[in-house]
């Protein structure tokens, strides 16, 4: 099982269900592959450094997964055909440094989701080194 | 006579920080290298070492591609306030 991250722009002048639809897909097509979705980060609308099929602004998805190789092409060829989708990115985790801060980033991500459970952790770790 | 410095002492300013990975999404740290053009600066005038700046020249040209950051600012497409973007 490889690591990876994809970043896709869906075009901000849709609607919100149209939208969501739309990451519904995308996130369909992973977990149908043999992928799994360890994390998602909905960045939101954001405006576009430069111009894309005329778009100025558009809507930051990034979905982290763990999958095989083969899922990545099918997913980026689906991405292809979808014209509502502007822009992508698909980047591999490969070494132990990459890994940590994948990690790191799906970690941060979660604990924004569940806060209650990660805050907890932490008050024992600090009550047990005032204890030592 | 010795030439004088242009610039203050440098120092690598990802070291600094004890970043070991610069990811493409995070527009604030991409920021310490690039001109006011959205060029990348070159290390011999931000100082950054040799293991960070391949890190973030990577970074950066990533963040182009994914329209975050812009390729180029020039009187074609006028920009008010180029680093409004970055936030």
């Amino acid at each position: 099982m490889n690591h990876y991250e994809t970043l896709f722009v869906v075009k901000a002048t849709l609607t919100d269900e149209e939208r969501n639809s739309h990451i519904a897909k995308i996130k369909d097509i992973v977990e149908k592959n043999g992928g799994e979705i360890v994390a998602t980060d909905e960045m939101g609308i954001r405006k576009l450094a430069y111009s894309v099929e005329k778009q100025t602004r558009g809507y930051y998805v990034v979905i982290y997964f763990k999958g095989q190789g083969e899922l990545v092409g099918e997913l980026e060829r689906n991405i292809k055909f979808n014209e509502q989708i502007i822009k992508f990115l698909t980047l591999k985790y490969s070494n132990k440094k990459e890994l940590a801060h994948f990690e790191k980033l799906v970690s941060n991500l979660t604990s924004t989701v569940a806060p209650t459970p990660a805050p907890v952790e932490k008050s024992e770790e600090v009550t047990a080194s005032v204890e030592a | 006579m010795a030439e004088k410095r242009k610039f203050k002492k440098r120092y690598c300013k990802y070291c600094e920080a004890k970043i070991d990975h610069i990811d493409y999404k995070d527009v604030g740290l991409l920021k310490m290298s690039l001109s006011e053009r959205f060029k990348i600066m070159p290390r011999r005038l931000t100082g950054n070492c040799k293991k960070h700046q391949d890190l973030v020249t990577i970074a950066i040209k990533r963040a182009r591609q994914t329209a975050l950051i812009p390729y180029i600012i020039d009187r074609k497409n006028v920009v008010e306030n180029p680093f409004d973007i970055l936030r």
